[in-house]
C-alpha cells in the first residue's frame, strides 16, 4: 500500500529527475555486487591454491611445503576479510558466515594443546576433547564415532558439538590452528610453531595421530573450497545473494550501510580489536595461530572502504569498480560524503600505520601487553576511527530516507509478532 | 496555509531532544552519584575487612547502582562499561586472569592506579562475583584478600572517572547536540537517538543474553551461562534492567507511556513466578518455562517502548555496540 503511494508521489514530482536517481541508487547495488562477486571468486580461488598447498604438505611433508601452506593460507584471507563487510547486510551471508570464519576458538576441541591451555570450562564441557587423537569421543552425552575423520563428520557432528560456538570445527581459524598450532609466546613477538613433522608419517610423526591430523587439515580444506563455490556462486550472475540486494533498492541500501555499520562499530572496533586489548590477551586476537590480525583487520577496514567508494582491487590487480555509494551521498548532502570519506581515510590510516608497525617487528600480541602504552595507543586510534565512522554511516542512513528500516537484531520493529514466535 | 507554515517554523526550532535534559537528570546523572557512593563504600569495607561474608552486602549494594547505569553504553561509557562489567565470558577469562595474579602473586595488587592496567577479565563485578562467591577461592588467604581489596578500589576509582566524564562532558555534548560548535552530536534527533539506541539494545541483550545464554536450547540448557550466578544475582540484574530501561523510556518519553508500563507489570509478574535468582534449576521444565516466559515479558517491553517512545518521534535505533555476533 505504502509503495503505490510513493510511486504516486513520485510522477507528481518530476518523473525525468527521479528516474534519473533511481537509476543511480541501481546501478549502485550493481557495483556492490559485482564487487561481491569478484571478491568471492578470489576468495574461492585462493582457497583452492591453498586446497593445493595443504594436498602438497600431506604428500610430502616438509619444512617447505608445511611453509608454502602457510603462505597460501595468509593470501587466502586478503580478499576473504574484504568481503566481511557483506555479511551483516545480507542474511544470506551472515547465516552462511559462520562456516568459514567463525571465530574464537577452543583449539583444544581440536588437537593436542600446551598444560596451560587448562581443560573444559564453565561454557565448554569439549574446550579440550583433542578429535585427533579421540576416535570415539563423548559428545553431550553420546558417544560419536569418528574413527574417520571426513568433511561430513567436521559439518555435521563437530562443528558447533554441544552448540557450542566456541566448538568451531571448521573454516578458515581451524585450518590456521591445524598449520600453526598454539601461539604460546603470550604478549611476545611469534606465531604458532607446530613442526612440519606434525604431518610426518610413520615413526617421524610428532605428537601423535598425524594420519588422522593430516585428514583433518584435508578435509576442512576441501569444506572450506566447498563453502566458498557456494557463496560465489550466489553473487554471481543469476546468483540469489545479487537477486536480493539489487531487486528492491532501499532494501539494497540498506543493506550495504548496515554491514558497513555493524562491522566497524559492534565487530571490528568491539569485539575484535578493543576487547583484546581489554583482556590483555593474544588469543583475543582474531588470526592468533598466525599472527595475521594486524592484516585481517586492515583488510576488514578496506572492505568498508570498498563498499562505500565501489572500487575492489582485486587479486590479480585489476580493478572493479562502478557508480558507488560516495556518489549518491555526494549528490544529496556533499558534505557528509566529505565526512565520511575522510573518516574512512583515517581509519585506514590507522589500521595501516598497525600493520606496518607488525610488519616491522611490533607483533600485534605485543601491542595487547598490559601496560603497553604505545600498542594500546595504535590499537585505540583504529577503535576510535572505526566507532566515529559509524556515525556518519549512520547519518547517511538517516539522509537516504532509510532510517524506518530497522537495523539487524531489531525483530521486533519489523514485526512486533516475531517475539512471540 | 500561514497556520501551517508556522507551525512547521515551531517544530524546527524547538528544542526536539526535549527528553534528553530529563534522562541525564533524572535517571544517568544521580545513577553515576549513586554509583560512586555504592562502590566508595565497597571500597573502605574492603580495606577493613576483606572476607567474603563481609564484602558481600557491599557488593550487592555497589552491583545494584550499577544496573541502572549498565546498559548506556555511550561517550565514556562506551568502553568505560567494559571493565565495570565484563560479562559474557565465554572462554573463562576471569578465572584464567584471576589465577593467573594469584600464581604469580602478582604486585600489582598493592598500587590501586596500576590495578587499572590488568586485563578487564580480573577488574570490577564480575571478578568480584567470582572471588567473593566462588569456593575455589578463600578471601582468607593474604593474596586474595589483597586481590578483592585491590578491585574493589579500582572499581571506586572506576566509579569516579566515569561520574566525572559523564558529569563534565558527555552530558553537555547531549545537551548541546545541534550546536555549530557540537562535533559529536550534529542535530538533537541524533542525541535523543544515541539514548534511544541504549534502552532498546539494552532490553535485547538482557533477553538474548541475561536470559537467552542460560535458557540455551530446551535439550540443553545452560545454568552455568547466567550472569553473576554465583552472587545469585542473575534474576535481579535481569529485574534492574527492565527498570532502567522503563525510568529511561519516561524520561524520553514526552507522553504517558500506558503500553511500556503495562509490559513492566508483566516483567514483575513473570519473574515473581522464578524459583532460583541465579537461574540454576532450568534443568527442570517447569522452572525453565518461568525464565522463557520472563524473556518474552522483556521483549515485550522492548516493543512497547519501541510503539510508544521510537515511532511518535520518528526515530529507529541506530547502530549499537553489540551488532556483529
Amino acid at each position: 500500500m505504502h509503495r503505490t503511494l510513493l510511486t504516486a508521489t513520485t510522477a507528481l514530482c518530476g518523473l525525468t529527475t527521479m528516474v534519473l536517481a533511481e537509476t543511480d541508487r541501481g546501478a549502485v547495488l550493481t557495483t556492490y555486487a559485482d564487487i561481491a562477486a569478484a571478491a568471492y571468486a578470489d576468495s574461492l580461488a585462493t582457497a583452492q591454491e591453498l586446497q593445493a598447498a595443504v594436498e602438497a604438505l600431506i604428500a610430502d611433508p616438509s619444512e617447505a611445503t608445511l611453509t608454502d601452506a602457510r603462505a597460501a593460507w595468509k593470501a587466502a584471507r586478503v580478499p576473504y576479510q574484504q568481503t566481511e563487510v557483506y555479511r551483516f547486510g545480507n542474511p544470506m551471508v551472515d547465516d552462511w558466515e559462520g562456516k568459514v570464519n567463525a571465530w574464537p576458538l577452543d583449539e583444544g576441541m581440536i588437537d593436542y594443546v600446551d598444560a596451560s591451555y587448562g581443560g573444559a570450562t564453565d561454557a565448554n564441557e569439549l574446550a579440550a576433547l583433542n578429535i585427533i587423537a579421540t576416535p570415539e569421543p563423548m559428545i553431550a552425552g553420546q558417544t560419536v564415532d569418528a574413527t574417520s575423520i571426513t568433511p561430513d563428520l567436521i559439518a555435521d557432528t563437530l562443528n558447533e558439538a554441544d552448540g557450542i560456538e566456541t566448538n568451531v570445527a571448521r573454516g578458515y581459524h581451524a585450518i590456521e590452528f591445524l598449520l600453526w598450532g598454539q601461539d604460546l609466546n603470550g604478549t611476545e613477538a611469534g606465531a604458532g610453531d607446530r613442526p612440519w613433522t606434525d604431518y610426518a608419517q610413520g615413526g617421524d610423526c610428532t605428537n601423535g595421530n598425524c594420519d588422522r591430523r593430516a585428514d583433518y587439515l584435508s578435509a576442512a580444506t576441501d569444506l572450506l573450497v566447498s563453502d566458498l563455490e557456494e557463496m560465489a556462486a550466489l553473487w554471481a550472475t543469476g546468483g540469489a545473494a545479487r537477486a536480493a540486494v539489487t531487486e528492491d533498492v532501499d532494501a539494497g541500501l540498506n543493506a550495504m550501510l548496515t554491514g558497513m555499520g555493524s562491522l566497524s562499530y559492534g565487530e571490528q572496533a568491539g569485539e575484535r580489536m578493543r576487547l583484546g586489548l581489554m583482556l590483555n590477551d593474544p588469543e583475543e586476537e582474531h588470526d592468533c595461530f598466525s599472527d595475521n590480525t594486524h592484516m585481517s583487520h586492515f583488510y576488514d577496514g578496506q572492505g568498508i572502504w570498498n563498499v562505500y567508494h565501489g572500487e575492489y582491487t582485486r587479486t590479480d590487480g585489476t580493478k572493479v569498480d562502478g557508480p558507488a555509494l560516495a556518489d549518491l551521498v555526494a549528490e544529496v548532502d556533499p558534505a557528509l560524503d566529505e565526512e565520511l570519506t575522510a573518516k574512512l581515510d583515517t581509519t585506514m590510516a590507522a589500521l595501516g600505520k598497525i600493520r606496518d608497525s607488525a610488519e616491522d617487528g611490533f607483533a600485534y600480541d605485543m601491542m595487547l601487553a598490559r601496560g603497553n602504552a604505545e600498542g594500546e595507543a595504535l590499537i585505540m586510534a583504529a577503535v576510535d576511527g572505526l566507532i566515529d565512522q559509524t556515525r556518519s554511516i549512520e547519518r547517511v542512513v538517516t539522509e537516504l530516507g532509510l532510517d524506518s528500516i530497522a537495523f539487524e537484531g531489531s525483530d521486533s520493529l519489523d514485526d512486533p509478532d516475531a517475539v512471540f514466535q | 496555509m500561514r497556520t501551517a507554515l508556522i507551525l512547521a517554523a515551531g517544530l524546527f526550532a524547538a528544542p526536539a531532544a526535549a527528553g534528553v535534559p530529563e534522562a541525564l537528570d533524572q535517571h544517568i546523572l544521580p545513577g553515576f552519584d549513586r554509583f560512586v557512593q555504592e562502590t566508595g563504600a565497597l571500597a573502605r569495607t574492603a580495606e577493613e575487612d576483606c572476607t567474603a561474608g563481609t564484602v558481600a552486602p557491599a557488593y550487592h549494594a555497589a552491583f545494584d547502582t550499577w544496573m541502572p547505569l549498565a546498559e548506556v553504553k555511550i561517550g565514556p561509557s562506551d568502553t568505560g562499561a567494559l571493565s565495570v562489567l565484563f560479562w559474557p565470558d565465554d572462554r573463562g577469562f576471569t578465572p584464567k586472569a584471576l589465577n593467573g595474579l594469584i600464581a604469580d602473586a602478582d604486585p600489582v595488587v598493592t598500587q590501586p592506579e596500576d590495578y587499572a592496567e590488568v586485563s578487564i577479565a580480573a577488574r570490577g563485578l564480575m571478578a568480584l562475583d567470582m572471588l567473593l562467591f566462588d569456593p575455589a577461592y578463600d578471601s582468607a588467604d593474604p593474596y586474595t584478600c589483597q586481590l578483592v581489596t585491590a578491585v574493589a578500589v579500582d572499581l571506586a576509582r572506576q566509579a569516579e572517572t566515569l561520574q566525572a566524564a559523564w558529569a563534565d562532558e558527555f552530558a553537555a555534548a547531549l545537551r548541546s547536540a545541534g550546536a555549530a560548535e557540537n562535533a559529536t552530536f550534529l542535530s538533537p534527533q541524533e542525541a535523543m537517538r544515541a539514548l534511544y539506541t541504549q534502552v532498546l539494545s539494552g532490553l535485547e541483550f538482557t533477553a538474548d543474553q541475561r536470559l537467552g545464554r542460560p535458557l540455551g536450547t530446551f535439550e540443553r540448557p545452560r545454568p552455568r551461562r547466567a550472569e553473576a550466578w554465583r552472587s545469585e544475582r542473575s534474576l535481579r540484574n535481569v529485574l534492574l534492567a527492565a527498570d532502567a530501561a522503563q525510568s529511561l523510556a519516561h524520561a524520553l518519553a514526552e507522553t504517558d507511556l500506558p503500553l511500556t508500563d503495562a509490559a513492566m507489570v508483566s516483567v514483575r509478574e513473570a519473574a515473581a513466578k522464578v524459583n532460583d535468582p541465579g537461574f540454576q534449576d532450568i534443568d527442570d521444565p517447569q522452572a525453565r518455562l518461568q525464565v522463557e516466559v520472563l524473556a518474552q515479558e522483556v521483549r515485550s517491553l522492548r516493543t512497547a517502548i519501541a510503539n510508544e517512545v521510537g515511532a511518535p518521534l520518528g526515530i529507529a535505533p541506530g547502530f549499537n555496540s553489540s551488532d556483529g555476533d
